[in-house]
């Protein structure tokens, strides 16, 4: 099981690749200092950047890059076959691999989150921030994790989740807002650090319920997927 | 074949099994880039693949169709202009984003994956050629993208006028700028997302790359905004490519784009910055992108 986490870890961050995912975090951490160094009142520019480029854009395509890659990209190099033809029970594979992309997600957005909300507001907002975008990658390394053995692209049905229905749809049409995992976390942070920056759209117990059985079911999904799973060639 | 006198005799011997030199017309350079378009323009939309293939393409033109024929039917029973053809393109941004997060990976990613490239290399066809074919086509279909719903709304415009010719032709000259403007929303995403996309030969991480670099620049405009200079505020746009073609347009297009005084993004007198910084952006993007196929699969 340690082998797969480390094979796993090895592939994402191999060759310089952790690289790439540094700028993201960077930006955050950039804008939160240039705002509080220009003297800007937190309550304008703590929206657009706690919520509007942290919670709704880092975390959800940090985890989409991630999740879907220490399953996907595995499955579409053909390597996956070298670990599926050992005498491992297909849980064993996909919780070491969801575990790596839950840890990841977590260090790489939590942590710069933290940063900000303590300039934003205080130590308590910084903490809220990085306890509510941890239990937002549980969420969304599950699902993109799940995404990765459903269909052969699921870095674009992915972007359309967090692009078209939590973007766009999440914004115009209020019922989506209930089956959306960016609600979710702005909810459990707004209710651990209460401030004017956050606004909860839905209640806590729903984005609690809602966040376990996210992870839960599409855990199981993955699992049930990868016993049944058959290797295809490229597709066009 | 005859041997030659000096030589002793061959220990085998040649057959002419009648191999001939190619006589014929040689396409050349132009007719092999000239192909390479028409098949990048044809695989944006999926034409001549799979139904797999044509899924993600085909559910964002459908739905700028819908918003299309919605914008045409609600003008048409109302009376009522809800977006100026300029102000579609503008509202469209973010299918433009993902369209081209989807075709520019399928335009390049797979040649460098599956190590074609030296095929293509070793034809009369040089490395700017390929780079240069692929963007347009990529510019194209961007542009068809945006350009053919404002065709629709503008039939539907134009067949329930009631000014006769003149009101189709006024209607003709707000179709204009609209196109130009769609043209320049093209020229911007294509050439930044192809440059993303020829980094990598994973579709799925060229994808990611490209709506993150599209995504994660939309805040910095954000928080510049509300920066305590006036300056800094009306310069906020060139930190992002949206808001940077949105400020072309303001500059450009304003009297199609601006219908209300009060929405859109304030540039000042810094017009000429945005479309300097515009040209700039696209003239970056295309330098880096031959550049990096000046080097690739050479090894």
């Amino acid at each position: 099981m340690s082998t797969i986490s480390w094979l796993t870890a090895r592939g994402l961050f191999g060759r310089r690749r952790f690289l790439l995912l540094l700028p993201l975090p960077l930006l955050v951490v950039g804008l939160a200092v240039l705002a509080r160094w220009a003297g800007v009142s937190p309550t304008h520019w703590g929206g657009p950047v706690l919520v509007g480029l942290g919670l709704a854009v880092v975390l959800p395509v940090v985890a989409l890059i991630v999740g879907t890659g220490v399953l996907g990209s595995e499955i579409d190099d053909g390597t996956i076959v070298h670990i599926l033809t050992k005498p491992l029970p297909r849980w064993q594979i996909v919780l070491p691999k969801l575990a790596v992309a839950i840890g990841v997600t977590a260090v790489t957005v939590a942590i710069p989150l933290y940063v900000a909300g303590v300039l934003a507001h205080s130590v308590r907002l910084g903490l809220a921030l990085a306890a509510a975008s941890a239990v937002g990658a549980v969420a969304y390394s599950a699902l993109f994790l799940a995404l990765s053995l459903v269909t052969r692209r699921p870095v674009l049905l992915g972007l359309v989740y967090v692009l078209i229905w939590e973007g766009l749809l999440g914004n115009y049409v209020s019922g989506t807002k209930v089956l959306s995992v960016q609600q979710y976390v702005v909810t459990i942070a707004d209710r651990i650090a209460p401030t004017s920056m956050l606004s909860a759209e839905v209640s806590v117990p729903v984005s609690i319920v809602m966040t376990v059985l996210i992870a839960a079911g599409f855990t199981a999904l993955a699992i049930t997927r990868l016993r049944t799973f058959s290797m295809a060639g490229e597709t066009s | 074949m005859s041997t030659e006198t000096t030589t002793p005799a061959p220990a085998g011997v040649i057959h002419d099994i009648g191999y001939q030199r190619y006589a014929g017309a040689r396409l050349g350079r132009r007719y092999v880039a000239g192909s390479l378009y028409v098949h990048g323009l044809r695989t944006a939309f999926g034409f001549g693949r799979s139904a797999k293939a044509k899924i993600f393409p085909w559910l964002i033109v459908a739905i700028v169709a819908v918003v299309a024929a919605g914008l045409a039917a609600v003008r048409s029973q109302i009376g009522q202009v809800v977006l100026t053809y300029a102000q579609f393109a503008d509202a469209m941004s973010w299918l433009v984003i993902f369209f081209v997060a989807v075709v520019a990976p399928e335009l390049v990613s797979r040649d460098l994956r599956s190590g074609v490239l030296p095929l293509y290399f070793s034809r009369p066809l040089r490395r700017a050629d390929y780079a240069l074919a692929k963007l347009a086509a990529l510019v194209t279909a961007a542009w068809l993208l945006l350009g053919a719903p404002q065709l629709l709304m503008f039939a539907g415009a134009a067949f329930t006028t009631d000014k006769g010719m003149g009101g189709v032709w006024d209607e003709l000259l707000d179709l204009l700028p609209g196109l130009a403007y769609a043209a320049i929303w093209a020229l911007v995403f294509a050439s930044v997302a192809l440059l993303v996309a020829s980094l990598t030969g994973k579709r799925a991480f060229a994808a990611g790359g490209i709506v993150a670099v599209f995504l994660m620049t939309t805040p910095i405009v954000g928080v510049l905004m509300v920066m305590p200079s006036t300056t800094v505020n009306r310069l906020a746009g060139l930190a992002s490519p949206s808001s940077l073609v949105q400020g072309v347009g303001v500059w450009l297009f304003e009297e199609w784009l601006v219908t209300d005084t009060a929405a859109g993004i304030g540039i000042g007198r810094f017009g000429p910055v945005y479309g300097a910084a515009a040209l700039l952006l696209i003239a970056a993007c295309v330098g880096l992108l031959l550049a990096r196929y000046r080097k690739v699969a050479s090894a």
